[in-house]
């Protein structure tokens, strides 16, 4: 792969937390690359710093030490202001526990990024109305999360994740709150709506169906690579 | 318009919450609204009568206002008729009014006591008398009350009792010309009347103009008392006789209002004190609703922090919900205190006489415009500065920290 598909790239990036008096390590000079368009699974026991690596790639963290660089863009430099400029305008987000807003609807929920980044009024219907329909939900657009089933729920989350058809999309156990059926179908519509935007992905997972699905597969232990 | 929809949303999550605050913020507001608005009633109720009793100017001799007389009416107006002929041509006076004050003992024959005299036009004076002079028993003195027999007097209701006089009892007045020599008159009651504080009523004495001359031995009257037709126009006017006669002293209502200001001074400590506790209430309740808010949706802000909200737009949705909540709260509370305000207006509710007072007032509380708008700004400026505070600690906390909020 040469440097222009790359996407993101951390080079001997460290990351530790306090915990109580002591310093834990959480990541140990990793180096890595990710490709744009790229499925990767982030893989490893818990406690391995998959989260901490996630966190990292969605620039909603900083390294201690190391660079982080995305679209050939170092971050290391950047202000708060800047990260969350980036963030709202390449990187989507898919959480373990949806994270929906619960006073919003569905609508509302997926349309918050693309009023987040000044789209118009009627941009935004059309685009939600368009992904809504794509992830099955349109019947239950104006449904508030509490009366979504956990599926539907990480439905709302993906399209809100992917609205904006960012470059990247960090995903963190978007399965491990779902039955089997229902995972299956969340990384099918992932794999689907990621393939047709080109986005990256970057997966956190223990789901085997969802390694086996990726391109790729890291696994770290301890907070280092493999 | 979205942010503001959003805040609306979250400040219906928990409703009884958001209810209560918005009703502390509502009784605060009505707090603020009906002790401002009755200190007003106060103010406006205790300037008209002070007016009512001086004029809104007093126009007198240099020295008049300045320096004790050594004689009576030693520092009497002479060419009152003049001057007043001058005055009524401007067309905001209503009246200019002449009085001799002057002072002496009265006597049943039996039995003399100190007075206070006040002589007066009666038609003039008693027009503009108003509700602040009661007629307790007989009649108020005729404009021709001097010209045959007896000359007529009205007595304070409580010197009536000293002197066991009722309308019709023949009295003598005994007084110091301006010569220094004693002179008595004999008069008649004609009414007995109450100002509403026993201590003037004890020694109030009421003569028609040529009476209390005829008395003193003099053709100078005390005080010209102007009545404008717009106590507001006081100052202005003030300016403008000072002008017309620059020889002469002059003092408005405002000058010799003694109570007035006290009352002023007391009233404004009190509801000042009484609406800062309401405000800091009213900040509290804010605070602590949003503060609670902030805490449970910490994990909701660390996500909107991910999706690209920067801080500033976290702190704008906490403050817009402190907007709605102030806004419903003053509203709320204005509703309540304008509603309270018209009944009052038509209940007829009575206060007790005030200290040194003989009657009491009705109980009514001013609408005013200004009192208002200022508290309806205060009441949402602290709500949003309160949603500020508790939300920019939050808005700036590390989003891994946020999202982990259990």
């Amino acid at each position: 792969m040469n440097s222009t598909t790359q996407l993101i790239r951390l080079e001997n990036v460290s990351k530790s937390y306090l915990m109580g008096q002591a310093r834990v390590a959480a990541l140990r000079e990793v180096t890595l690359s990710i490709e744009a368009g790229e499925f990767t699974a982030l893989t490893g026991p818990s406690g391995s710093g998959k989260s901490t690596l996630l966190n990292l790639c969605g620039l909603i963290d900083q390294p201690d030490a190391g660079h982080i660089s995305i679209d050939d863009q170092a971050t290391g430099k950047l202000s708060q202001k800047d990260l969350t400029l980036i963030r709202r305008e390449k990187i989507g987000f898919v959480f373990q526990g949806f994270n929906l807003v619960p006073v919003m609807t569905a609508f509302e929920n997926i349309e918050y990024p693309l009023f987040l980044a000044g789209a118009g009024a009627a941009a935004r219907r059309e685009r939600v109305d368009e992904i809504l329909s794509r992830v099955g939900l349109s019947e239950q657009a104006q449904r508030r999360p509490d009366e979504l089933s956990g599926g539907q729920r990480q439905r709302v989350a993906i399209a809100r994740a992917l609205v904006k058809k960012p470059r990247l999309v960090v995903a963190d156990e978007p399965t491990a709150n779902l039955d089997s059926a229902t995972a299956t179908q969340i990384i099918d519509l992932m794999h689907e709506l990621g393939r047709s935007n080109g986005t990256t992905f970057v997966i956190a997972t223990h789901d085997a169906r969802v390694t086996s699905r990726c391109d790729r597969s890291i696994v770290l232990t301890d907070g280092v690579l493999q | 318009m979205k942010w503001l929809w959003f805040a609306i949303k979250n400040v219906l999550r928990n409703r009884r919450r958001s209810l209560v605050t918005i009703l502390i913020a509502a009784v605060g507001t009505a707090g603020i609204l009906i002790g401002g608005g009755f200190a007003l009633y106060t103010y406006e109720s205790l300037a008209e009568m002070a007016a009512r009793d001086s004029g809104h100017l007093i126009l007198a001799q240099h020295d008049y206002f300045d320096r004790d007389e050594d004689t009576p009416m030693q520092y009497g107006l002479e060419n009152y008729a003049a001057l007043r002929d001058k005055l009524e041509l401007d067309p905001r006076v209503r009246l200019a009014l002449p009085r001799v004050q002057f002072s002496g003992l009265i006597s049943n024959g039996d039995k003399s006591s100190i007075f206070v005299g006040i002589g007066i036009e009666p038609d003039g004076e008693f027009s503009v008398k108003g509700p602040t002079m009661k007629v307790l028993a007989g009649s108020l003195l005729g404009s021709k009350s001097d010209t045959g027999a007896t000359p007529e007097i009205i007595l304070g209701s409580e010197l009536a009792k000293i002197m066991k006089a009722t309308p019709g009892t023949g009295l003598t007045l005994l007084s110091t010309t301006t010569s220094g020599t004693l002179n008595a008159l004999d008069v008649k009651v004609s009414g007995i009347v109450t100002v509403g504080v026993p201590e003037i009523d004890k020694r109030l004495v009421y003569v028609a103009l040529p009476t209390a001359q005829h008395l003193l031995l003099t053709d100078k009257v005390s005080t010209l008392s102007v009545y404008l037709r717009d106590i507001g126009q006081t100052e202005e006017m003030r300016g403008v006789v000072a002008a017309m006669f620059p020889g002469n002293a002059l003092q408005t209502w405002r000058d010799q209002a003694y109570f007035y200001i006290a009352v002023r001074g007391l009233y404004n400590r009190i509801f000042g004190l009484l609406g800062l506790v309401i405000v800091v209430m009213v900040l509290f309740a804010v605070t602590n609703t949003l503060a609670m808010a902030v805490v449970e949706r910490t994990r909701e802000i660390g996500t909107l922090r991910a999706l690209g909200t920067l801080p500033s737009q976290i702190v704008r949705i906490f403050a817009l919900e402190g907007l709605v909540l102030g806004i419903a709260g003053v509203f709320s509370g204005m509703l309540a205190a304008a509603g309270i305000s018209l009944l009052l207006l038509f209940s007829n509710v009575q206060m007790p006489p005030p200290p040194g007072r003989s009657m009491g007032y009705p109980l009514q509380v001013n609408l005013s415009a200004n009192l208002y708008l200022v508290t309806l700004i205060a009441i949402i400026t602290l709500s949003i500065a309160a949603a500020w505070l508790v939300s920019r600690k939050a808005a700036a906390k590390p989003i891994v920290e946020a999202l982990g909020h259990v």
